[in-house]
């Protein structure tokens, strides 16, 4: 008995000792702290005009697959078509765009970052408008690249303005003013697109002239009767939300505004 | 590694080992002796059918199983009604509050089935012998402790007749 | 060629435009809709009558209390403060000044007519949208003046729908066990009240234990379990009547009747030996079918809206969990994996979740989960609360709660309560007195 309790003492200290041995001393050390660096804080808001960004690299490969197609596809109804360009009764400023544009020094990488600008709502008119645009212009390569500009917002004096979305500020500032007056129904089914989206008119202090619902014809489609539950609580947001948070400038960029309503995010969390 | 580095650290791991052992266990059994595990073991609500012969049988939580005390006083109730043969019981079986209302009807019924079953190996007959539950319905403690709960946990056989 | 010019003018000229600027809005608030309940207007000669045969004093004013009350309870609404008001009723139903509605921002508006016609009690009512200036529904209704609270009521369910989507719960009905008395001896009587807690009637005298009581898709009998005679059986109750009548001649305890959707049978768990099974009852030829054989405690069952399934509670795991199986008893899938005891399923009238208790580390839960099992949600956490019983829309539920007793045994207490799908408001339902065991109707009217 007393053999047994004797080894077993024997291995317990031998234990200890051991994890003496091995243990790092837990004792406090210094701490080193990093030499402070000053840090500027700059306004980047002009250059963060990015609201479709992490679309950006998908329209910007669509573009440039969809840039080759044109340029091989223009180069036969040119020979035939140019005379026409006299005949057809184009806006005036279009034409001075146009011209501008030409005469401005493009980058490859320019013309990308305005691809960036345009939304995938607007895609179909982007490469519609390149193929019959490439009819009107002389040149071969110029026309694939300045018809991309030809949509693009180009109010060229002013250079905030040379994207033509709002700036994260001015977007976040509106977001917020809606968020407070949209009271979303409750009742609304969790599991179904609930996507309602409202294209308005505003005045320059940021009324509404006119609101319009885009897909009408699902507010009375059988089955789907909380779409227009859905419509009408975004129309009173709209409504309730008067005078809307508008940039202060720029009227002509944004009197014509979208506002897609997804009440998805609030019913499914 | 100099010395008084490892003796600091002999030191500490001496005194956590020490500090280890000095944790008693909990003792998850009752401290007033009137239960052993779930199952209640005091006298307070039980009555006697005749001199020596209690008239009730308790119960773990969701268990249905006699334990060895139950079977006792079964042996004992059995022996009465032996020598009683003209009486006949109904086996009353309750179950505590902390369950759902019917699951606890129905634990009650298998609960007074079971003392059924012991009572009928000896000898009696199942014509004196009916069954009734009463789920959670009547609790004979109205406490909500598990030494009350422990109490309603149980099969009370009561004269028929 | 003319056409294809046609048609580079139709493309050109809608790009001269900016890009139009879109803005995803997805987050609004959940705050109750603030709406104006203005009273209804009534005609002097109509408001002497209803004054005479229901003893108020305005039942224009009555009713849209009726309605005020229903749409605050829901928890979605905010019905405005009447003094606020700047229009008179009778003028505001005619054509309200959108205006002064919504100086006291209220974004809907229910305006109406009360008058007495031909003995009868007619209602016209109206819903606006005062923000976009327009009415959004009319309409009106007949009926017996008794039945002038069930008016306030399918009101609620018209403007509720239409504001949400979502249809009403409000022309329904509660039933429950009312019980007084000490813990150890309670006195327990069948009650049926209206959803607002009106109304309340008794249905049995309180001589024998009655328990879990269940409305029949008509709404026009009940199944509950009753201890008359001290045999524990399920019997069937007329509330017009107030007939009873046992159910079946089972040779043993029957409990935890519920009816089927289409109202024909009974189903319920039958005792036997310790041991617990599911049986159906055709109410009209009185086939009795087995539809578990499991040496198990399966109870609790409930059909799904179709009818097509039942789900029900089983201990055949070791434990009380909970299962779905064809409503001919095969097909027995156990849906229920988490921790703790599950018990209570109740199918959800929209078919898409079952509802439960679970008990876990000595906690009472009410929650919901998908017909298979999956995305389980507790909803609240109690001492003690149990038998979640769903509103007619699926959408609230209802359940009862106990206190504890202290060490006197002292203070215990069992009340109604509510809470809705999402989890907010929960709220107590008041009962003259304490209650447990509900069970909410289907519409009242359809």
């Amino acid at each position: 008995m007393n053999r047994n309790i004797f080894i077993s003492f024997g291995l317990h200290i031998f234990l200890v000792i051991i994890t003496a041995l091995s243990l790092p001393f837990l004792a406090k050390k210094p701490i080193d702290l990093p030499p402070i660096i000053s840090v500027e804080l700059i306004q980047i808001t002009d250059k963060t005009n990015i609201p479709f960004a992490p679309k950006a690299k998908k329209i910007i490969e669509k573009v440039k697959v969809k840039e080759k197609k044109l340029v091989s596809e223009q180069a036969p109804p040119k020979k035939i078509k140019k005379q026409k360009p006299d005949a057809v009764p184009l806006p005036d400023e279009k034409i001075k765009k146009i011209k501008k544009i030409k005469d401005e020094k493009q980058n490859p990488e320019k013309v990308e970052t305005e691809v960036k600008q345009i939304s995938e709502f607007e895609k179909k008119e982007l490469f519609d408008t390149n193929s019959i645009a490439a009819l009107i212009d002389k040149s071969k390569t110029e026309s694939a690249e300045t018809n991309k500009k030809l949509d693009k917002v180009t109010q060229d004096q002013d250079k905030e303005m040379d994207f033509g979305g709002l700036t994260l500020s001015e977007e976040d500032a509106l977001k917020a003013q809606i968020f407070g007056c949209w009271s979303i129904p409750l009742g609304l089914p969790f599991n179904e697109d609930l996507l309602v989206r409202i294209k308005l008119q505003l005045k320059p202090d940021g009324s509404i002239i006119k609101t319009e619902i885009l897909d009408h014809a699902r507010m009375n489609r059988p089955g789907q009767g909380f779409y227009k539950v859905l419509a009408e609580s975004a129309l009173r947001a709209i409504k309730l939300c008067q005078p809307l948070r508008v940039p202060s400038t720029g009227y002509e960029r944004w009197k014509d505004m979208q506002l897609n309503f997804d009440a998805r995010e609030m019913l499914e969390g | 590694m100099n010395l008084s580095k490892i003796l600091k650290n002999a030191f500490l791991i001496i005194l956590a080992s020490l500090v280890l052992t000095a944790c008693a266990t909990k003792k998850t059994s009752t401290t007033s002796g009137q239960m052993q595990g779930d199952v209640y073991t005091g006298s307070d609500s039980v009555e006697y059918l005749a001199s020596g012969v209690p008239d009730r049988v308790f119960f773990a939580t969701n268990e249905t199983v006699l334990t060895t005390a139950s079977r006792e006083t079964l042996r004992k109730q059995a022996g009465w009604l032996r020598k009683n043969s003209d009486i006949n019981v109904v086996l009353e079986g309750h179950a505590d509050e902390r369950g759902t209302r019917e699951y606890n009807l129905a634990l009650g019924e298998r609960r007074a089935n079971s003392a059924k079953d012991y009572l009928m190996t000896y000898g009696i007959s199942s014509d004196r012998i009916s069954v009734l539950s009463y789920g959670k319905e009547r609790p004979i403690d109205s406490g909500s402790s598990p030494l009350a709960w422990s109490k309603n946990r149980r099969s009370v056989t009561v004269k028929a007749n | 060629m003319l056409l294809r010019y046609l048609f580079i003018l139709l493309i050109i000229i809608p790009a001269k435009a900016f890009a139009l600027i879109e803005v995803d809005i997805t987050r609004g608030n959940l705050n109750p809709l603030p709406v104006a309940v203005s009273p209804l207007s009534i005609d002097n000669k109509s408001k002497e009558n209803f004054k005479k045969i229901l003893k108020k004093e305005d039942l224009g004013s009555e009713i849209s209390i009726v309605v005020e009350n229903n749409l605050r309870q829901s928890g979605l609404f905010n019905p405005l403060n009447k003094d606020a008001f700047l229009q008179e009723p009778d003028v505001a139903n005619l054509k309200p000044r959108f205006e002064d509605w919504n100086l006291i921002k209220a974004q809907a508006l229910v305006t109406g007519k009360v008058t007495f016609v031909d003995e009868k009690l007619r209602v016209e009512f109206r819903l606006w949208d005062i923000l976009a200036g327009k009415e959004m529904m009319a309409l009106a209704f007949t009926t017996v003046p008794s039945n002038w609270r069930r008016v306030g009521h399918i009101i609620t369910d018209k403007v509720y729908e239409r504001l949400t989507g979502e249809k009403g719960y409000f022309d329904t009905r509660i039933i429950y066990i009312a019980e007084e008395g000490p813990k150890t001896n309670r006195i327990k009587k069948l009650a049926i009240m209206d959803q607002d807690g009106f109304n309340n009637k008794y249905l049995t005298l309180g001589n024998e234990l009655v328990l879990t009581p269940r409305f029949s898709p008509t709404n026009q009998m009940v199944t509950y379990l009753s201890y008359f005679r001290n045999l524990p059986r399920v019997y069937l109750l007329d509330i017009e009547t107030g007939m009873q009548e046992v159910v079946g001649d089972f040779p043993g305890m029957t409990f935890a009747p519920r009816f089927s959707p289409d109202g024909k049978k009974i189903i319920m768990s039958f005792a036997k030996d310790g041991n617990s099974d599911i049986y159906t009852m055709d109410l009209e030829n009185r086939i009795v079918e087995r539809v578990t054989n499991h040496p198990s405690i399966d109870t609790s069952p409930s059909y799904s809206p179709d009818g097509k399934r039942i789900t029900f509670n089983s201990d055949r795991s070791g434990y009380q969990q909970i299962y779905v199986m064809d409503s001919n008893g095969k097909n027995v899938k156990r849906i229920s994996f988490g921790n703790g005891l599950y018990g209570t399923p109740v199918w959800s009238p929209r078919g898409d979740l079952i509802a439960f208790t679970k008990l876990h580390k000595g906690k009472f839960y009410i929650g919901v989960m998908r017909t298979d099992g999956t995305g389980e949600r507790l909803l609240t956490e109690n001492f003690y609360q149990e038998a979640p019983s769903w509103s007619p829309n699926g959408r609230v539920l209802i359940f009862y709660r106990e206190t504890k007793t202290n060490s006197k045994g002292e203070g215990f207490s069992a009340k109604l309560w509510s809470i809705d799908l999402t989890g907010y408001n929960e709220k107590m339902v008041e009962t003259e007195t304490d209650a447990s065991d509900p069970s909410w109707s289907s519409l009242l009217s359809n």
